[in-house]
């Protein structure tokens, strides 16, 4: 996914380029290249970093034009926007690790635990609701602190052993309740909290507007989000810089982890049912949406309001294929395909940023 | 004097020239890395290739190697027939070989899979490797030259010759053509001394196999062990062409640093004067090559640490710092833990490293966040960090160092090596700190920001900083320091006041404590 690097012994995707050819070094005369002024260069990357928007419009225009009594209706919007909150609250779960250049392929499994556990709290230990997303939260913790240890102690990479991790917690997801559908004994304030709209807005929307909005301040106004970036961009340079690179990792996959169990609590919110295995499918789309989000606003890494406008971007190209009378296979076909061309982009996108 | 009239003349008649070098200059943006250089190798002899850092010797070897071309001019033949300088097929097909000083080996595999690199394994009728027959070719090939080792275990578990062996080795295979010019370059630089014994035994039978080997060194015992002939080079120009036997190592110290050394120059130190408590203490420090060292530098000071590569010398920056298992280290008498980057600095310190690519730059990121990294508190604000007073920080940083474009939010990979190296200097300074430790501060920086960087850590020493500079460059040692600490195999060899030493003498220094006296 990424060129191989020397800087970081993870092989994980943080969205850098290792140019192909030498950056001028230390040849005499090579700073005076001739750079267009700032303003020009500014709007030039205006335009560049702006081209999910334009995409997403042309998806809105072509769909609303073949498709215009089921596709613009608020109906279909107000589905998209909720459907897709946890597909959005999954992407936002991956990108602290991957602004820190490291894999969290765990988080489906972690979403499954949490739908699941959240669940048998409720109905077999029959716990207050707002106990059961405590407990489910803490098992979010749990998830993090071994994935921490598993990467920073024992030194597994990053992609590796979160792909583990994620398969035991696929075996973890079966053991409570036999791997059946718990439907019985879930509290109804609890699906209420994830059925009800406030101003036709579904709450799973606001719960992600509210995480989303967490993410972005520690990301832009937080030396955190400063220190992870950094990280990510040469681990050793920004250790011996005074950043405490293990700890940032740590706290990077706590948080995956806790807000990856916390799509799961959503998630049964508003099915109102826990089924297994149901996180698996969200891993994907969550990827392809933090990648693809990369090349937007602050190009070439990771970013929340990119990855929300990639997203929806996404959901509506599926969204309208489906009304369109396109197979339910049309999403992963979508988002596969999304998920590489978002990744060759961002590489384009650094030899750009190369070429000053 | 006597070498000298045996250097000006090239006898051909003497000699079957298995290589030719004519009329080879290189230009680097103006500056002359080498002037109309002539060479020539006989096969069958051991050839050195000497000169102080700059003097051009790796150039030569870099365009041997295809890595860098030519001026136009230049012509070289292998055994009567031209072939094309800087382009390496061609250097390669006329039967030029190399090992480079990190030898390009695979640490987690063993010697035959190394040896196969490249070249290929030996595969029966249907493709499959016949591990029988490589094991034994490669016994065989490495028996020739005097090795006798488990093929299988991985190199990185071997001895430091012994990887060297294997990578002559694998240079030395016929398979891929006749090899008529083996070139080392500076292979023992990592190496402990007792195993260069072993490497001269190595070189002496590849050499008695009729191959001409130029070996580039800069320690001067192994030339006169191993060497039948030798090139000094200056300043990227040919001195002379010198049999070994004739000569002596003062005078060929003599000739590469282009004067005879006054015993005044290597005058130690008296003890100095009474001096207030020092702002760095450094005792016990131990790293790979580095034993037992023990430093004092004082507020105010700028001490330098000299040595040839392999002495230890690139080691002492960091282990100062923070990546130390052994040693302790006192700023202002508060003791400095261990391993924590992030405490060395709060306690005062703050490095430049030597390899600004893998341990200093971020490379995607802005001027802006390289700059400010390691201390953004005075930014906080009630909502966060405050771009705009970063950003007017880091602009007044950009103007101060001289960094061209001064555009806080350029990326920090746009900008040529020598202004990326101002802004790692910048995010030491930023942090204000009592000692600043700087690690070969202007390598691969052209002269204008040298002397930039020069007049920036003068002036933070006057300021009151306390200054560590571990460099390979005298020049630098000498313009810059204080006090010069010279180390060779991981000890102090010597300690002097930098206006009592010129740089040659410094020079002449590290390389004369490196030969065992």
């Amino acid at each position: 996914m990424t060129t191989p690097d020397s800087s970081a012994d993870t092989p994980a995707g943080h969205l850098r380029v290792r140019p192909g050819s030498r950056e001028p070094d230390g040849q005499p005369g090579a700073s005076n290249e001739v750079r267009p002024p700032r303003r020009i260069r500014q709007l030039g990357s205006i335009v560049a970093s702006c081209s999910l928007l334009v995409i997403w419009a042309i998806l809105i225009l072509i769909f609303g034009i073949i498709e215009p009594s089921t596709f613009l209706t608020l109906a279909n919007v107000r589905t998209i926007m909720g459907e897709q909150a946890i597909t959005a609250i999954m992407a936002l779960a991956i990108l602290l690790p991957i602004a820190a250049n490291t894999f969290d392929l765990s988080i489906g499994g972690a979403m499954g635990v949490g739908i699941v556990f959240v669940a048998v709290f409720m109905s077999d230990l029959h716990l207050n609701f707002l106990l059961a997303i405590v407990l489910t939260l803490l098992c979010g913790v749990l998830i993090g602190s071994v994935n921490s240890f598993v990467i920073i102690r024992l030194r597994v990479s990053s992609f590796i052993a979160t792909l583990a991790t994620g398969t035991i917690l696929d075996a973890i997801q079966q053991w409570p309740n036999g791997g059946n559908q718990i439907v019985s004994g879930i509290s109804p304030s609890f699906t209420a909290a994830g059925q009800k709209t406030v101003f036709t807005i579904p709450l799973p929307f606001l719960y992600m507007l509210i995480i989303g909005a967490v993410l972005w301040y520690l990301l832009k106004y937080r030396q955190v989000g400063r220190y992870l970036y950094a990280t990510g961009s040469n681990a050793d340079a920004a250790r011996l810089a005074g950043v405490r690179t293990n700890r940032l990792i740590v706290v990077s996959l706590l948080v995956s982890a806790v807000v990856a169990t916390a799509a799961g609590i959503i998630f049964v919110m508003r099915i109102g049912a826990s089924s297994v295995d149901a996180g698996d499918s969200y891993l994907l789309p969550a990827f392809a949406a933090a990648f693809l989000g990369a090349t937007q606003f602050r190009e070439g890494k990771v970013n929340v309001l990119g990855t929300l406008l990639a997203v929806y971007v996404l959901a509506t190209g599926v969204t309208g294929l489906q009304l369109m009378g396109a197979p339910f296979w049309v999403a992963n076909l979508f988002n596969g395909c999304a998920l590489i061309i978002a990744v060759a982009l961002a590489v384009r996108a650094g030899q750009r940023r190369l070429l000053g | 004097m006597t070498v000298e009239g045996s250097a000006e003349e090239l006898r051909p008649q003497d000699a079957d020239p298995v290589l030719t070098i004519t009329g080879l200059s290189k230009t680097f943006g103006g500056e002359h890395a080498l002037r109309n250089v002539s060479f020539e190798l006989r096969s069958g002899e051991v050839h050195a290739l000497v000169g102080q850092n700059g003097s051009g010797k790796s150039t030569i070897v870099k365009i041997l190697a295809g890595y860098h071309t030519a001026d136009p001019g230049a012509s070289a033949t292998v055994d009567g027939k031209p072939f094309e300088l800087g382009h390496a097929g061609s250097g390669f097909a006329a039967g030029l070989r190399f090992v480079h000083q990190d030898l390009g080996l695979v640490p987690a595999l063993g010697a035959i899979d190394n040896l196969a690199l490249g070249r290929g394994y030996r595969r029966g009728r249907t493709g499959t490797i016949s591990w029988r027959r490589e094991a034994k070719a490669g016994r065989e090939l490495l028996r020739s030259l005097g090795y006798e080792f488990d093929l299988n275990v991985p190199v990185s578990q071997l001895m430091a010759s012994e990887r060297t062996g294997i990578a002559i080795a694998r240079a030395l295979d016929t398979s891929s053509g006749h090899v008529q010019v083996l070139v080392l370059d500076e292979p023992t630089a990592s190496m402990p001394a007792a195993e260069v014994q072993r490497l001269a035994e190595v070189v002496r039978t590849v050499r008695d196999a009729g191959v001409g080997v130029i070996y580039v060194s800069h320690r001067f015992v192994e030339v006169f062990e191993m060497a039948d002939r030798v090139t000094v080079l200056r300043d990227g120009v040919r001195v002379g062409t010198f049999t070994v036997d004739d000569l002596n190592e003062a005078e060929l110290i003599r000739l590469t640093i282009g004067r005879s050394l006054d015993s005044s120059d290597s005058a130690q130190t008296s003890p100095s004067e009474v001096r207030p408590d020092p702002i760095l203490r450094v005792t016990g420090l131990e790293g790979r090559n580095i034993q037992q060292l023990d430093l004092d530098v004082h507020a105010g000071e700028i001490v330098g640490i000299a040595g040839v590569t392999g002495s230890g010398r690139e080691e002492v920056a960091e282990l100062v710092f923070a990546d130390r298992s052994q040693g302790e280290v006192f700023v202002a008498g508060q003791l400095v833990p261990p391993g924590r980057p992030d405490l060395s600095i709060s306690r005062g310190m703050a490095l430049l490293p030597a390899d600004r690519l893998s341990k200093a730059a971020l490379r995607d990121m802005t001027l802006r966040e390289n700059l400010t990294i390691g201390g953004l508190e005075p930014f906080y604000g009630l909502r966060g960090l405050r771009r705009r007073a970063e950003r007017q920080e880091a602009a007044d940083w950009l103007e101060r160092l001289g960094v061209v474009p001064a555009d806080p939010e350029a990326m920090l990979l746009t900008l040529s090596g020598g202004n990326q190296q101002k802004v790692m200097l910048g995010r030491a300074l930023r942090l204000n700190p009592k000692v600043l430790v700087l690690d070969e501060p202007t390598q691969g920086v052209d002269v204008g920001a040298k002397a930039a960087i020069h007049a920036i850590v003068k002036e933070s020493a006057r300021n009151g900083a306390t200054v560590l500079v571990a460099s390979t460059e005298s020049e630098e040692l000498v313009a810059l320091c204080d006090r010069i600490v010279v180390i060779a195999h991981g000890r102090v060899r010597g300690e002097f006041a930098g206006h009592e030493l010129t740089a040659d003498a410094l020079t002449e220094l590290t390389i004369r404590e490196t030969s065992p006296i």
